[in-house]
């Protein structure tokens, strides 16, 4: 036992050993021993030498308090030659901050000014880095946990790797730069001014709110994101952004690396109220300003206007394609007039789940834009199916029919996947040709009948069950379901049809039907949202039986008859659903 | 000549000024006989607390293994660098984050002194659980020492809340989420959930109010709990005739003799000593051979190597391992998945299945559980011995309970990612 006793103790003198010498030998009490004696040899005068030799290490630092929170940084305290213009050539940290008259630094008689001197503003205040620090691993920012690591100098290591080439250099500071420095064109922070436009050139706007800037409700307010999170979560919400939030709609835009790059130190220097103003200021300019696109010349045309709205960010039109929303190259065949203006003015009033945004531009503008789309009435070339296949559906149901098309994700209802044989094969021929023809209300899928004459919607149909249903149709035992729903509608029967609802069906469909239970998620099709009125409002009492009490082939949804759902059960259940779904007045695709 | 004496006597004095000086503190000298061992223990003050003579099995390390020792050392590190600590420390919303930074960054040893406190925090509290494991298993808590160990439970108790309410003080993402989940879990309590909450937190959320709060019984209500509780724990195990142990075999077997009080007060033909009045398996009168030893040198030195042993323990934790700093609150962006303190992470586990039974109704029967044991088994056999065969039932209950509380906390800890949902951590 004194063996053990004696080693403890000797552990116990080794770690105090240890900690007493981190303790009193700090590196940069080196650093700062190196600057003394070189500033020593460089110096020509001799009073200065004596002042240099009878300095002794101490910790610098610049309270800073006209910049937001009280800063205190302590970087002078390694970098201790920053204002020393001897030490131009020296290596890190004894170096000289570099001088630039694009900084606003002047050069009087051969001499160096700042214009942002180091006394008033600090390092942090432009540079980011934990002021407070006195290692490199605290106040450059490397330790994971600092939220704002040296602008453009530092990734940290938890960082996507392929992401980090991207995320250094110095023109991430311009994010900084802009909290004082907020003119729109200012010369000192051109890619700030880039990712600006581009915010607006790219439609950010339509989905996101900025405040004073934007006014988009469909994604998260971007005002003060650039407080909130690190230059490298920015870059992966944009190229990537369904790596944060699997259930994310934010589409990928075509972007080069330049362009991400701008957009990201925009971001960076979203940070709520900046510097530059008061909070009264603040107040004024979000309460005051109306914010509106810049307002466009009277007589501008339509076309152009798709173009300076960058429409085709998501949507195809001719040879240009976003690779995110529908097809609008045929939009005057498909459409009216009408409909194209009331879905601009409100998409989700003519197709419930769209993810387009409302944009807020003004009607005239809308006008123009829908007399432009409802002109393009050049139907495409007579061909082959399978030519018309991959040229007006492949886009949304892929390329081999399996509903994979690439702009599948950001479509909802999501595109039949027509490789499934057990859905393709138990729905009759008449109603797939239907939906070719006349499209399905309340989706993305359009009316084909207008392009394509009978014969080619009927040879469209035999070469998608040729080619990628391929199973042959076997005939099924007749199902017995009523023509017209026999149970009247009451509000007893509604009242009961909700209560079997809530019991067996909002798992998947949801307490409000609208086809976001909680198991949703899990099923590929997704569950129908039954409050989509123009799809509601198509569907025939008879095929409602059908998939209730028979189950929907080749989808997650069940034959209910297994389940002791009685005809007068689905008949409740019928007409709590058309309850929630008042009838769409007007055209089938249109409400007014 | 009188004055020669004088000063003669004033050259002594001087002469002998620290031996008298070092015998006015210490009255005796360095023990080489039993009574000298017995009389040292007797009349230093810290020493007294301890008993002249203990049993041999209160020495075996295999039987104790320390625990109780253990978590008292740590407690002891705990209230040296707690103190430190607080001088640097400030209870605000808008200082506290900094003055983490500076402690990291310019105050001398601070982040030294930081680590040992986090680690002797978490030592703690780990400590304490297997001190009550090691208690229950070797049958300890059995008659007459039941009381002892509802006061251990209630130390506990205290233990965890000490700890709990020093995770908010670095006012980090860490601390905030993490306390405003703890107190959530409080807040599902029936009847009176919210109002604890509120009480806790001074507050609808966690905020300045809350920072003071957790402050102030962190410093202040919850070590003067704890020490007095120690305190009676500590006089109960004296009270309590020592630590438990095996009964002794028959041919030593103590036979006690119960003096009855107002026989003693009323024969006036012997004295007593005040010891004599003490009842219970101590009081020997004549010269019954028993089996135990003397306290100094024996139990102190088993005491310091304890001692030495923690401390280097946490040292080279302290120095391998940094206290943990996330960033600064953020209340607009909880981490995911935000987690409780690793000892509540069972009870989050718990309560991701069900918000009143994880978090409330089933740590309550716990908890019960635990103070009720003692009363609820009367068997008296099987005390002294690990896992006793007599004890197979009790036993395996604890240690059922034991385990699935274990791995409900390793769940929660490694298994747990965002959203709560199951993920694997390699």
């Amino acid at each position: 036992m004194r063996l053990a006793l004696a080693i403890a103790s000797f552990v116990v003198l080794i770690v105090h050993g240890v900690v007493f010498y981190d303790q009193f030998f700090h590196r940069w009490e080196r650093h700062q021993e190196a600057y003394f004696d070189q500033a020593r040899a460089l110096s020509k005068n001799q009073q200065e030498r004596a002042e240099l030799e009878a300095r002794a290490p101490r910790i610098e630092q610049v309270i800073v308090t006209s910049f937001g929170d009280t800063r205190v940084d302590r970087c002078g305290t390694c970098h201790i030659a920053a204002d020393d213009p001897r030490f131009q050539g020296h290596a890190q940290p004894l170096r000289t901050h570099s001088y630039s008259a694009a900084l606003g630094d002047t050069l009087r008689n051969g001499r160096w000014e700042r214009r942002h001197k180091f006394s008033d503003f600090g390092c942090t205040v432009c540079h980011d880095g934990q002021g407070r620090g006195l290692e490199n691993y605290y106040s450059h920012g490397e330790d994971p946990y600092w939220p704002e690591p040296l602008l453009g100098f530092v990734t940290q290591a938890n960082w996507r790797a392929e992401f980090k080439p991207h995320l250094r250099g110095p023109e991430y500071l311009e994010a900084n730069c802009a909290q004082c420095h907020t003119e729109e064109n200012f010369a000192g922070t051109p890619h700030v001014s880039r990712g600006r436009k581009l915010f607006f050139s790219m439609n950010c706007y339509g989905c996101h709110r900025i405040e004073g800037m934007s006014e988009g409700t469909l994604g998260p307010d971007l005002t003060e994101v650039g407080k909130k999170w690190r230059v490298d979560y920015l870059w992966e919400s944009i190229v990537d952004p369904r790596a944060n939030l699997a259930t994310s709609f934010m589409p990928k835009f075509q972007l080069s690396d330049a362009d991400v790059e701008s957009l990201v130190i925009f971001l960076k220097s979203r940070r709520g109220m900046n510097f530059a103003e008061t909070s009264l200021a603040r107040y004024r300019a979000t309460h005051a300003a109306e914010i509106k696109p810049a307002a466009q010349p009277a007589g501008v045309r339509g076309e152009d206007l798709v173009r300076e709205h960058a429409c085709t960010a998501c949507h195809k039109l001719g040879a240009e394609d976003g690779g995110i929303a529908p097809d609008l190259t045929f939009e005057g065949l498909l459409k009216d007039e009408d409909w194209i203006f009331e879905h601009f003015r409100n998409p989700r009033s003519r197709i419930p789940d769209s993810i387009m945004p409302a944009f807020r531009f003004p009607e005239e503008e809308f006008h123009a834009m829908a007399g432009y789309l409802a002109g393009r009435k050049s139907p495409p070339a007579p061909a082959s199916p399978a030519e018309t296949y991959q040229g007006l559906c492949a886009r949304c149901h892929g390329e081999k029919g399996n509903g994979q098309g690439k702009v599948a994700y950001y479509l909802d209802p999501a595109p039949r996947d027509l490789t499934k044989a057990g859905f393709m094969n138990s729905k009759p021929r008449e109603r797939l040709l239907h939906s070719i023809e006349t499209g399905v209300p309340g989706t993305s899928m359009p009316a084909w009948g207008k392009i394509l004459p009978p014969e080619r919607a009927e040879a469209m149909l035999g070469y998608v069950l040729t080619t990628f249903t391929r199973e042959p149709r076997r005939e099924q035992a007749a199902h017995r379901v009523p023509e017209a729903n026999p149970v009247a509608s009451s509000a007893g029967s509604i009242a009961h049809g909700e209560q079997i609802f809530v019991q067996r069906c909002s798992g998947c469909h949801g307490r409000k039907a609208d086809g976001k239970g909680p198991n949703s998620l899990d099923i590929v099709p997704r569950p129908r949202n039954l409050r989509n009125s123009f799809f509601v409002a198509a569907l025939s009492d008879r095929r409602l039986f059908d998939s209730i009490l028979y189950g929907v082939q080749g989808t997650a949804m069940p034959a209910w008859i297994d389940y002791g759902l009685s005809q007068q059960d689905v008949g409740d259940i019928v007409n709590f659903i058309r309850s929630l779904n008042q009838k769409p007045t007007g055209s089938q695709y249109a409400r007014r | 000549m009188s004055q020669a004496t004088k000063e003669a006597g004033l050259w002594t004095a001087v002469k002998e000024l620290p031996g008298n000086f070092w015998s006015s503190i210490f009255r005796n000298p360095l023990p080489s006989s039993d009574l000298e061992r017995a009389s040292t223990s007797f009349t230093n003050f810290f020493l007294h607390i301890h008993p002249v003579k203990v049993h041999r099995n209160t020495l075996r390390p295999i039987y104790t293994l320390g625990l109780g020792l253990i978590s008292f050392f740590l407690f002891l590190i705990l209230m040296v660098t707690g103190i430190l600590l607080m001088f640097y420390y400030v209870p605000s919303t808008t200082q506290a984050y900094d003055r983490m930074l500076d402690l990291r960054g310019s105050v001398a040893f601070g982040t030294f002194l930081r680590n040992m406190h986090r680690w002797s925090a978490h030592g703690m509290v780990a400590v304490v659980f297997l001190h009550m494991c090691r208690v229950f298993l070797t049958g300890a808590y059995k008659k007459p020492r039941e009381f002892n160990w509802v006061l251990g439970v209630g130390l506990l108790l205290v233990t965890l809340f000490l700890s709990f309410t020093g995770y908010l003080l670095p006012w980090d993402q860490l601390a905030f989420w993490a306390i405003t989940v703890g107190t959530s879990i409080a807040g599902y309590a029936p009847l009176v959930g919210q109002q604890i909450k509120f009480l806790l937190l001074g507050d609808a959320t966690v905020g300045q109010e809350a920072l003071l709060r957790f402050y102030v019984l962190h410093v202040a209500v919850l070590p003067a709990t704890l020490m007095l509780l120690i305190g009676v724990h500590f006089w109960r195990i004296r009270k309590d005739g020592g630590l438990s142990r095996p009964e002794e075999p028959a041919n030593l077997a103590v036979r006690v003799t119960a003096v009855p009080v107002e026989k003693a007060v009323e024969e006036k033909k012997r004295t007593y000593g005040l010891v004599g009045f003490v009842r219970g398996p101590f009081t020997k009168i004549g010269n019954i051979p028993d089996n135990s030893v003397y306290s100094w040198p024996n139990l102190l030195m088993a005491e310091l190597f304890v001692f030495v042993l923690t401390v280097a323990a946490i040292l080279t934790l302290s120095l391998l391992f940094h206290a943990p700093l996330e960033e600064p609150v953020n209340v607009m962006h909880p981490p995911n998945p935000a987690k409780a303190p690793w000892y509540f992470l069972g009870l989050q586990e718990m309560v991701s299945y069900s918000a009143f039974w994880g978090g409330i109704g089933i740590p309550t029967v716990f908890v019960l559980l635990l103070l009720l044991a003692p009363y609820l088994d009367r068997n008296p056999r099987g005390v002294g011995r690990w896992f006793a065969r007599e004890r197979l039932l009790a036993n395996t209950i604890f240690i059922t309970l034991v385990v699935v509380k274990v791995i409900f906390i390793v769940i929660g800890a490694f298994f747990r990612g965002p959203n709560w949902s199951f993920v694997s951590p390699w």
